[in-house]
């Protein structure tokens, strides 16, 4: 078990270093191929040849890519300075870099932000699997019947539906015309009513989506199992259909089910752009948007690597869990 | 556990309601709100004079915007609504008068105690401190301080973006390095500056400039005290010596300011000091934003922009929202200029082509129609500056309407008579800019030139369409952009349009490289006056020489619609600040 | 449909019946293609959604013709139809009349109808040519992967899961925003496009490799493979003679359920501001625009937004009913 944590941890860093590598690639290479200088992006309306020089100077634009890197590496783990003649600018570690934009370290940025993302997935994802999964499962059960058809219409429906789409009719409705909540985010700390509130309708949009997906995996998965052979010795065995259902069938359901789950929550965390946009939510999607619209490098890559760490810690931790739900399944 | 069935009917009742919804605030324009004693002053009444006047302090006053500014930092601001609300937070010697409309434009002694003594054929500007002007911990403003401050702008390296006029006036030869890199032991090495003692600072220019007292207005000429100058990283915490001070600021997201309590009210000619605390919201979602400033939720948009399309829609139909909307002038020109390095568009004739086949009323409409876009313009001065005659119209597009046979025969004189094929080149960030494109484009494909549009990367603009190579490489004939004063005389709006020796290879605004012995001739003279009617005849000369090189196509002179909520007191639209309400001055009820 | 638990289907039921009377010769002529299309013929939702999937096409083939028929040109301005103190259309419901079927755009009164057709064939495009690089990608690489196994499977996996790890929606507006206007001497809306196919292409190849490379490691120890080898067939041979045409069926079903969500993709792509450039419509960039003004002319946002709503609907009832054709186990 230790072994096999170290392997996978292992694994999980070297992907990371991949990931940034590739982001770096992206932005300070490519650019360069196609003739424009990221310095350039970082300067104001009257771009004086000395203020580029100075970006250039403290963001180490000259030096090459490897380098770089590798300074971006240490500075994670150690913390880094950037230098420009006598202005100094210290960034502790961890180091995710930092914005010459807005003159703020890349890590307390994503840090301030974090808790509104985690808590829109962690919300969302809360709803959709009660939703998706009990209408899968219904659905399943009840296969052919009207109920069954009804459910998964809907959920066909909710698939088909962009997110920005539903966002912008439930806030148009809840928001400016009934005026039942505000719809602002605020911090849990500040209120918790109101971020509650907040927070409301951007987990029943996006839950809306994924509980269609869950629902049509759940009963896809789970017409699957109902049809194999251990179920039906379960069934021949005379257990309570309760049982064989809630303890043997759902089981094996769980496991692709568990499977999309690491890849969606890990996505959400980098992902949940649209969301975020539609609902004015100060989460990591949009300080990655408005970064991209500015340029602002550092925010990028800073975003793009803690989403890439959610979706392999995601997986990471569905893998286990995998071994906890399904005990055919060992950790090697 | 849900009921499919009843999930189902919640579905079609929740698809009823959103219908019945959208259907109602279209055609009622969301008459259900409660406006109990939420009466506005009026439509466009703050740019008449001042609205709900008062002088009772207290309460909260509470912006919203889409747009952080660029930075805080006065050295480093250049957005316009950043400049306005930088009086709460720093002053100068002068700035600008707090009266409505085009009064704000004169300017007023601030820390200073009178304007400025000239002396020595306008070479010298001397001014006195006033007393009683102090820093946030307590200390007073000293004359150093405003030189350090203004020496900031040197150091380009470390703190760029801010504006290079004081700059390129005092030290046009570019021999100081900046107050980082000043040996001396003061770091007040700048010799154009001199303070004899704290309360005198003297500004010596090697040429005289008649509009040098206007750039001193800036927040650029702001104080800065030396042993609080974080370098880069001022504008996240600017050392107050305004009547507020910052309690927090998340870049993009927040920013509070509260009540400086070391600031004397009488040492403060200019600002009111009113609210108790001033908030700003960052937002993602503009709809959202025109939304809530109409709920309520907000008193007025920090970047003063103007309503949506939508919002605007429902604001204008309703006669209580109506009365909360102003209407003023941005001092804005929205522009197509043509670069006359890209072929065919170095023959005049085929720019008169384009400018006769451009359907004025269409490209008005584009920027959102007379009231919400602005007046067609007819030549490229703005009404607001001295010199300038909106009726002067060569091309007759005040017509608002294209002159298909004069475009046909500008094409045969210039050796294209089926027309030519070019590029419009446009910001990818400015939808209204986009869609101004589209008009161009299909008003210049009923005579045959066909234009393809590209659209650019709007956060690139200095190094896209600010380089002439690349503008000469990617082959842009036709730019889209626009243009506002920095400050309000000929100098401010038109120089870096028009003057040949402001072309630069990168940051470049004269996009048309026109480079015409006359025009630039007329600015020297413009420069040597000091008194502002006589220069700004001669720059009305120089505006008509502009409209004669055929290298503009004015589309309007802008205008918003913004909101103010009616809470506000104290309410007027300033032509200083590009039409914003002078926030300096605002309180809540 | 309202078949009892354990039935494998109404189709196989079919093709006993005809079985029955049918010599034998015959029923060894009977592909797994014909069954299965004689299960989708039974199967009257997925039909339908094909059906919409062909008019759809069609509709984007002949958009010319049925825009000449029965709407104007798709770049055309109407002005006179356009209120121009707010700027929206004159007339209720969007200015719908016999002339302009949909009512036509805001501030510049193009006909909404013309654009939506003209918006299907980019959407529809994007769509499949993206899903066209994935699936070429995806079982080239899958079963390679499948089939070679050893460090070519790990080094393939390890790309796989390294893409699968990146944040995806933000990776690609990341990167198209940094591809330049003019590519290699191509300029315009083309330029634009074939970025978007390639980049959402390219992120989407990882899903359909690991289902290839799991079919094809289970296909390789196959009896028949095993004869091929035996009898000296080369590697390239069984590669793409004896697996590849057997993993058809599970690629065609991915591909039908990867289009809707190409589809979804370039909507949300348009909707941020990176997707194909005006004038050239597309839905998702109607929406976006419909955005700002959805308040004051709603039926501008219900056209495109209904379009992306019908197509995704359709090629996933569509899809869904090939899946349940070609894979009789996991039936309805």
């Amino acid at each position: 078990m230790l072994a096999y944590l170290i392997r996978r941890l292992t694994a999980v860093i070297v992907m990371l270093l991949v990931v940034t590598l590739v982001t770096f690639g992206i932005f300070f290479v490519f650019p360069k191929m196609t003739g424009a200088d990221p310095a350039l992006y970082f300067v104001g309306k009257q771009s004086d040849p000395a203020a580029i020089e100075g970006i250039r100077q403290k963001m180490g634009l000259d030096d090459p890519v490897l380098v770089q890197f590798g300074k971006f590496v240490v500075g994670l783990v150690a913390g880094r300075e950037y230098v420009n003649g006598s202005d100094i600018t210290s960034c502790a570690a961890p180091c995710f870099g930092y914005s010459f934009k807005t003159e703020q370290a890349v890590w307390p940025v994503l840090l301030d932000r974090m808790p509104v993302t985690f808590a829109l997935a962690a919300g969302a994802c809360l709803l959709w699997l009660l939703i998706g999964l009990s209408t899968g499962v219904v659905s399943a059960l009840k296969r052919g019947t009207v109920i069954d058809r009804i459910a998964m219409s809907t959920a066909l429906a909710g698939v088909s539906l962009p997110i920005y789409f539903t966002g912008l009719i439930s806030l148009a409705v809840f928001v400016y015309a009934l005026d039942w909540i505000n719809g602002e985010y605020v911090p849990f700390a500040e209120n918790p009513a109101e971020w509650f509130g907040g927070l409301l309708l951007p987990w029943i949009t996006l839950a809306f989506l994924y509980a269609a997906m869950y629902a049509r995996l759940t009963r896809a998965t789970m017409l699957e199992v109902l049809g194999e052979d251990y179920i039906r010795t379960a069934r021949a065995k005379g257990l309570g259909e309760r049982t064989v259902i809630g303890k043997h069938a759902m089981r094996s359901t769980m496991t692709p089910i568990l499977t999309v789950l690491g890849l969606d929550l890990g996505a959400l965390v980098g992902g949940a752009v649209l969301t975020e946009t539609t609902f004015n939510l100060p989460g990591m999607g949009t300080a990655a948007i408005k970064a991209i619209g500015d340029r602002d490098l550092p925010i990028i890559i800073g975003v793009t690597l803690v989403a890439a760490l959610a979706i392999v810690v995601a997986n990471l931790v569905v893998d286990m869990l995998y071994a906890v739900i399904d005990p055919r399944v060992r950790l090697s | 556990m849900t009921s499919p069935r009843s999930k189902k009917f919640r579905t079609a009742a929740g698809t009823a309601v959103v219908l019945a919804a959208l259907l109602s605030t279209a055609a009622c324009g969301g008459g259900t709100e409660s406006k109990d004693d939420k009466a506005g002053a009026g439509f466009n009444a703050a740019t008449k004079g001042v609205i709900n006047k008062s002088d009772a302090k207290g309460g909260t006053l509470k912006f919203i915007g889409t747009q952080d500014a660029d930075s805080w930092d006065p050295q480093r601001g250049y957005y316009g609504f950043m400049w306005d609300f930088a009086r709460y937070y720093t002053r100068q010697l002068v700035s600008y008068t707090p009266e409505p409309g085009s009064k704000s434009t004169s300017l007023t002694p601030d820390l200073a105690t009178g304007l400025a003594e000239v002396s020595d054929d306008g070479k010298t500007y001397k001014y006195t401190l006033r007393d009683g002007i102090t820093w946030e911990d307590g200390s007073p403003v000293t004359s150093q301080d405003i030189k350090y401050g203004i020496e900031r702008a040197w150091a380009q390296d470390v703190i760029s973006g801010g504006p290079v006029y004081l700059m390129n006036v005092l030290d046009p030869k570019g021999e100081y390095k900046g107050p980082y890199k000043d040996k001396s032991k003061d770091k007040l090495g700048l010799k154009a500056i001199e303070t004899p003692d704290e309360k005198t600072i003297v500004f010596k220019l090697p040429e005289p400039n008649g509009d040098f007292e206007q750039m001193l207005a800036m927040p650029a000429a702001s104080p800065v005290k030396q042993d609080k100058d974080t370098k880069s990283k001022y504008g996240l915490k600017p050392f107050s010596n305004g009547p507020y001070k910052f309690d927090s600021y998340t870049p993009n997201k927040s920013m509070v300011l509260v009540r400086n309590p070391e600031w004397k009210k009488d040492s403060d000619p200019i600002r009111a000091a009113l609210p108790d605390r001033i908030t700003v919201t960052f937002t993602t979602n503009a709809d959202d934003m025109d939304n809530r400033l109409l709920k309520g939720d907000y008193d007025l948009d920090i970047n003063a922009t103007g309503l949506g399309q939508a919002a605007r829609a429902k604001a204008l139909q309703d006669e209580d929202y109506k009365a909360n909307l102003d209407n003023p002038q941005t001092g804005f020109i929205r522009y197509a200029v043509f670069p006359q390095t890209v072929k065919p568009l170095d023959n005049i004739e085929c720019r008169k082509a384009i400018i006769y086949a451009a359907d004025p009323k269409s490209l008005q409409n584009a920027r959102g129609g007379p009231q919400a876009g602005g007046d067609i313009a007819a030549n490229m001065l703005p009404p607001a500056i001295k010199g300038a005659d909106p009726k002067y119209d060569p091309y007759n597009l005040l017509d608002g309407k294209p002159d298909v046979a004069k475009a046909k025969e500008a094409l045969k004189a210039c050796g294209k008579p089926d027309g030519f094929s070019t590029t419009i080149a446009v910001r990818n960030n400015k939808p209204i800019e986009i869609a101004t494109a589209e008009s161009m484009q299909n008003a210049l494909g009923k005579v045959g030139i066909k234009a393809q549009i590209d659209q650019f990367d709007g956060a690139q603009t200095a190094s896209v369409i600010g380089s002439p190579k690349v503008v000469k490489d990617k082959g842009y004939g036709i730019i889209i952009m626009g243009w506002g004063a920095d400050f309000p005389t000929g100098q401010g709006f038109s120089q870096p349009l028009v003057d040949g020796r402001f072309i630069l290879e990168s940051g470049n605004n004269n996009f048309s490289e026109l480079d015409d012995k006359e025009i630039n001739g007329l600015f020297d003279k413009a420069l040597k006056e000091t008194d502002p009617e006589a220069a700004g005849a001669i720059y009305g000369e120089m505006n008509k020489k502009v409209s004669e090189a055929a290298v503009y196509l004015p589309f309007t002179h802008e205008k918003n619609i913004i909101w103010r909520s009616s809470r506000l007191t104290n309410v007027y639209t300033a032509d200083s600040y590009n039409g914003r309400y002078d926030y300096a001055s605002l309180g809540v009820k | 449909m309202t078949a009892p638990l354990h039935d494998t289907g109404a189709a196989e039921t079919a093709a006993v019946d005809v079985a029955a009377d049918v010599p034998a010769a015959q029923i060894r002529g009977r592909s797994p293609w014909s069954i299965a299309w004689l299960r989708l013929k039974r199967d009257k939702v997925a039909l339908s959604g094909g059906i919409a999937v062909v008019l759809l096409i069609l509709v984007a083939v002949f958009a010319p013709l049925i825009v000449s028929a029965f709407g104007h040109p798709p770049n055309e301005f109407h002005e006179d139809r356009i209120d121009p103190l707010f700027g929206t259309p004159i007339g209720s419901f969007g200015g719908m009349s016999g002339d302009f079927l949909f009512g036509v755009e805001p501030v510049n009164g193009r006909d909404v109808f013309s654009r939506v057709v003209y918006g299907a064939r980019i959407s529809l495009l994007v769509a499949f040519l993206s899903a066209m690089v994935a699936v070429v990608m995806g079982s080239v690489f899958g079963v390679v992967a499948g089939y070679f196994g050893g460090w070519v499977d790990a080094a393939i996996s390890r790309i796989m899961d390294l893409l699968l790890a990146f944040p995806q929606l933000l990776f690609i507006i990341a990167l198209v925003s940094v591809v330049p206007n003019s590519l290699w001497g191509f300029t315009g809306s083309g330029v634009r496009m074939g970025v978007l196919v390639v980049v959402i292409g390219f992120f989407g190849w990882p899903y359909i490799g690991r289902i290839v490379r799991g079919q094809t490691l289970s296909l390789r120890e196959r009896e028949y493979v095993e004869a091929a080898r035996s009898l000296g067939a080369g590697r390239f041979y069984i590669l793409f003679r004896e697996l590849l045409p057997n993993l058809v069926a599970p690629i065609t079903v991915y591909t039908t359920l990867m289009i809707p969500t190409n589809i979804l993709t370039e909507a949300a792509l348009s909707f941020l501001g990176v997707g194909v450039k005006p004038p050239t419509p597309s839905w998702g960039q109607m929406l976006s625009k419909a955005v700002q003004t959805y308040e004051a002319d709603p039926m501008f946002m219900v056209f495109p937004g209904v379009a992306i709503f019908i197509t995704v609907l359709a090629f996933n009832l569509f899809g869904d009913g090939v899946r349940d054709a070609l894979d009789p186990k996991a039936s309805r």
